[in-house]
């Protein structure tokens, strides 16, 4: 019988081969992405790693229930609290879900060497890192947002002024999206490098909730001292302070020790900008790195 | 207490990156408060110490002094070897415990004190300090105590400062009972009137007492009973 040549390389044991279509790039990463969305929630994980996750979602969720709840029973003509407002005033829950989700989707993989696996298929280092941002990016957007949805919606029910609720609520949405890409840059760059879970987590910790106390602090400080273009230009350094500047000059509701206006807001979304940019560049050297190794 | 437990631990707690993050917080708390004293006056430099310094610092210096000393080990199962030496296992507890503290003291209670000599007025300062001391204390007991519990204990440690501690405690004063940064600020009270006095003098004494004592029992105690789980 005469053979036929073969064209495999290690895996070929001589069992029939398959020869169907084959999905791309494009299918692996939709793939990937939707695994690390899940995996961000605990979803497909262990029931004990669904615990944080939820705890926190719903420990941001009660407020605004609660002041839905308030609204409609006191017959209140706007909400108490806008929604750009209530994401900041939430933003230790929000920086604590960045610090505990960020080492799941970007240290195990590091830490266990189970990368390689990833990058022996046909999936670049640079697209593995790019679709792990983009899970924590919307996981984090889908935390924000869905309080805000929830108070949009009571304020619906409320019949509170539908254009300017619209407005605001679309502002914030606009907002939390930015904000989302920031962390995410932010916490997942600290917990690529910093593989070991508790040290990631401080390092997240210290870049979201302690520069933003520092820069919170410092902000009060200067334009209490009548210094507002110090205070103003303070803001750009930590990623919750660049969210509160560009919610204060888009008017979505959000106070500021000192306004930004005038030049300052394109710095803002420039900063902005380069920050993510940077993160971006910084997670796609350290898994090219990891990659060849 | 064993000597070679305790060197161990230091050699882990004081290993590469990791000192320059514990190292990161003492010299950024130092720094911010000298830099607003020489800008402005010590008055508005002194509000950073209760609002950041204290509230924030103190407890995340604590957090990751006491996970070091035990988080890595519980973290790649080599902890299996340490308990396998015929070692009394609150022996163990206690001699992570003196590191961690050690830590927590050297790099979170004593720049609060010198962050708070900076803006002058020794007396209130020298007060933080006592303050800081009873705190830190019981916060490395707890979070030790968290540590040997669960692989997630810095998370853990952080909800309860940031979450119980600041965001509920600010809400709800009656918090300030069953607070650790609390009873260390009641302390502190007594030496200098510039410090609120939440909760009762003797209650805060045996409170932080009771935390400190049960939490390195309880670290010690988790470690006789020790089982070794997988990621999850």
């Amino acid at each position: 019988m005469p053979e036929a040549p073969r064209s495999g390389v290690i895996h070929d044991l001589g069992y029939r081969r398959y020869d169907g279509p084959r999905d791309g790039t494009a299918t692996i990463a939709r793939t990937l992405f939707v695994t690390g969305l899940r995996h961000a929630y605990g979803l497909g994980r262990s029931g004990r790693s669904k615990v944080m996750p939820f705890l926190l979602l719903g420990m941001s969720l009660l407020p605004a229930a609660v002041v839905v709840g308030f609204v409609v029973l006191t017959g209140l003509r706007s909400l108490p609290v806008s929604y750009a407002a209530y994401t900041n005033q939430t933003q230790l829950l929000v920086s604590l879900f960045a610090a505990s989700q960020a080492p799941v989707l970007f240290s195990r993989d590091l830490r266990h060497r189970s990368i390689v696996l990833y990058l022996a298929r046909p999936l670049p280092a640079t697209v593995f890192a790019l679709v792990r941002w983009a899970s924590l990016a919307v996981a984090m957007w889908l935390f924000t947002a869905l309080p805000t949805v929830l108070l949009y919606l009571g304020a619906m029910l409320a019949g509170l002024d539908k254009s300017d609720q619209t407005t605001d609520a679309l502002k914030a949405l606009v907002l939390q999206a930015g904000l989302a890409a920031l962390i995410a840059g932010v916490t997942g760059l600290i917990s690529s490098v910093s593989l070991r879970r508790g040290f990631a987590v401080v390092g997240s910790v210290m870049a979201l909730i302690v520069l933003s106390g520092v820069v919170t602090a410092v902000q009060n400080i200067a334009s209490a001292e009548g210094e507002d273009p110090a205070s103003v230009g303070v803001g750009l350094v930590s990623p919750w302070s660049l969210h509160n500047g560009l919610a204060n000059a888009w008017g979505a509701g959000l106070d500021t020790p000192a306004p930004v206006d005038g030049a300052w807001v394109p710095a803002y979304v420039l900063v902005a900008l380069l920050l993510i940019g940077g993160c971006l560049l910084g997670l796609v050297a350290r898994f090219r790195k990891v990659g060849t190794r | 207490m064993n000597a070679t437990i305790a060197k161990l631990a230091l050699q882990a707690l004081l290993g590469r990156r990791r000192f320059f993050l514990l190292l990161a917080f003492p010299v950024l708390l130092v720094g911010l408060v000298a830099l607003v004293t020489a800008l402005t006056d010590g008055e508005a430099a002194f509000e950073l110490l209760p609002g950041l310094g204290y509230p924030l610092v103190l407890p995340l210096v604590a957090i990751l002094a006491a996970s070091s000393v035990l988080g890595p080990e519980v973290d790649d199962g080599s902890i299996v070897y340490l308990l396998a030496k015929p070692v009394n296992r609150y022996a163990v507890a206690f001699s992570k415990w003196l590191v961690a503290l050690a830590a927590t003291l050297a790099a979170g209670s004593l720049p609060i004190l010198l962050a708070a000599l900076l803006t002058g007025d020794a007396g209130r300062a020298w007060a933080l300090f006592v303050g800081a001391v009873v705190a830190g204390t019981a916060y490395s007991a707890l979070f030790l105590a968290i540590s040997a519990v669960t692989r997630h204990a810095v998370i853990a440690s952080l909800m309860f400062v940031l979450i119980w501690e600041s965001l509920l405690g600010n809400l709800f004063t009656g918090i300030a009972w069953l607070s650790i940064g609390q009873w260390g600020l009641r302390v502190g009270h007594e030496l200098s009137d510039q410090l609120p006095d939440p909760a009762s003098l003797p209650w805060a004494i045996g409170a932080s007492l009771v935390v400190t004592v049960v939490g390195v029992w309880f670290a010690g105690d988790r470690l006789r009973s020790f089982t070794l789980r997988g990621e999850d």
